[in-house]
């Protein structure tokens, strides 16, 4: 994680710490994290190697249908 | 589209269909139409012809005294046959006319009223047992022995489900896993949802050992208490992938079955936005999905309960419900039954948005099982009919391994297998059909042969 920051230019405050770090496809070096929205915005006008800002819809249970 | 076909052959023909003493079948009426795939299971039936009562009433009028004649000259005989749906409108226009077809008209399925929510159960969890054919599953020695099947919900209450079962259980404790800030133990969390989950996977696969994932419970500001962020259920996937990565390759197996989704497209970024998930194969979660089957994992996911006749209330996509990775190519995406065969009013109908041919195949739902909910209530919703699949899917993998059956292959085997409902071959109300023991036994048996 403290290499991704450092990467990325974010301090701790700009992300999940408690979600961490989560390898996305292992054989390809993917590796995903939960941001604050402004950390998403800053990464995106910085132009830093990354993809996103992904969408991270709410989940629900399929039933019992209300 | 099933089509009903009106001809009127010569009156010997009309007379021998309307004779009840004799047996008039559909190639005696007719050699063949063309375009027109006759049934010939269907038994022609004779038409009287409405004559006005008054010599001078109008021969063209339907809104007079009528009577109606079964005289061989005026009856006519109805066939039934299907015609492609891309030619709907030109066989309509042609056919009339010639080889004594008067009319041609629209066949449509009639149903019963489908079982919706807030419906009693339908049947029990031992109806279920009987048309999954458990014992002959058993006597395979396809009893999910050995197998790990993760549940990814709102956790397991592990005491009730044994209870409701009426036998004993097995959580695997050490490959279970909480998101971060969820206090509880796996199999240990209250009788929600997910217990009905793990009740129902249970029931075709007795002996599959369970991970418990509720990453439906992760607290966040703002969320109610049973549901999540995708970003829990991308952490659950990267678990679930060292889970499958730590066992021997010969061996791999592990169901995972998902009987949650999104139901409205407020959370999400829209279609065609680069950070869009449910049309956008790209999307992380997307790809760890993909990931994790191609490295050997059964993925289900429950098709959703925002079907056309009684969707649930929270639905909100304006059309194609079944989104994100409810749609991936690469997992079995299940629609629900109730036991008599009928779709569930509320199973979510395709084309799904990441693949067109969406659901997959249908389960059963909509019966008495865990009582999660309360004694009257019934193990239902998509919810249901998709640990009832993963459960054989597990009770399957007992004796075939992902390294001598891929997920794909298990997947094919399945859609090949199912019971067609509704449409003949796929439909997006029922998919491929209702998931067929008899037929899956028979083919494992062809594939072990060949391979022997």
């Amino acid at each position: 994680m403290d290499l991704a920051l450092r990467k990325l230019g974010l301090t701790k405050q700009d992300v999940d710490l408690g979600y961490g770090l989560i390898p996305l496809d292992p054989d390809k070096g993917s590796y995903g994290m939960r941001v604050t929205p402004e950390a998403a915005a800053k990464l995106a006008a910085e132009g830093h190697d990354f993809e996103g800002p992904w969408s991270d819809p709410r989940i629900e249970p399929f039933g019992p249908p209300r | 589209m099933r089509v009903l076909i009106q001809l009127r052959p010569s009156p010997d023909l009309v007379a021998a269909v309307a004779d009840p003493t004799m047996v008039a079948t559909t190639s005696d009426v007719s050699d063949g139409l063309p375009g027109v795939v006759l049934d010939h299971s269907f038994t022609p039936v004779a038409v009287p012809r409405p004559v006005p009562a008054s010599p001078s009433g109008d021969p063209l009028s339907l809104n007079q005294p009528l009577v109606y004649s079964m005289a061989p000259d005026d009856a006519s005989v109805v066939l039934r046959g299907e015609v492609s749906d891309d030619e709907v409108n030109i066989r309509m226009s042609l056919l009339p006319g010639r080889r004594d077809v008067v009319a041609v008209y629209a066949d449509p399925v009639i149903e019963t009223s489908l079982t919706c929510g807030g419906n009693p159960p339908v049947g029990d969890w031992h109806d279920v047992e009987r048309l999954l054919r458990v014992s002959e599953l058993l006597a395979e020695g396809l009893d999910g022995s050995g197998v790990t099947l993760a549940v990814t919900d709102t956790g397991i209450n592990a005491a009730h489900v044994a209870r409701r079962l009426g036998r004993g259980m097995t959580i695997d404790q050490d490959r279970s896993w909480t998101p971060s800030g969820v206090a509880g133990s796996p199999g240990e969390f209250a009788v929600d949802h997910g217990s009905m989950c793990a009740f129902d996977a249970l029931i075709a696969a007795p002996q599959a050992s369970l991970i418990d994932i509720p990453v439906l419970l992760s607290e966040r500001p703002g969320g109610s208490a049973l549901d999540g962020l995708l970003s829990d259920a991308v952490a659950a996937f990267a678990h679930l992938r060292t889970v499958l990565d730590a066992q021997p390759a010969a061996t791999r197996s592990l169901v995972v079955t998902n009987s949650w989704g999104s139901f409205s497209p407020r959370w999400d970024f829209a279609p065609g936005h680069p950070g869009n998930y449910s049309d956008n194969p790209a999307h992380p979660f997307n790809l760890i999905v993909g990931s994790l089957a191609e490295a050997g994992a059964d993925l289900l996911f429950a098709a959703g309960n925002c079907g056309r006749d009684c969707p649930d209330g929270r639905c909100a996509y304006p059309d194609r419900p079944i989104s994100g990775a409810n749609s991936h190519p690469k997992v079995l995406s299940v629609g629900g039954v109730d036991i008599t065969g009928e779709r569930v009013g509320y199973s979510s109908q395709g084309p799904g948005r990441l693949t067109e041919r969406k659901p997959d195949i249908c389960a059963y739902t909509h019966f008495a099982g865990s009582r999660a909910f309360g004694e009257e209530s019934p193990d239902s919703g998509t919810s249901a009919a998709c640990p009832v699949a993963a459960g054989l899917v597990a009770a399957i993998r007992t004796q075939w391994p992902a390294a001598r059956l891929s997920p794909g292959q298990l997947r094919t085997l399945l859609r090949r297998s199912a019971d067609d409902r509704g449409e003949l071959g796929y439909d997006y109300d029922y998919g491929y059909g209702i998931v067929d023991v008899a037929g899956i036994i028979g083919a494992l048996r062809s594939r072990a042969d060949r391979a022997a």
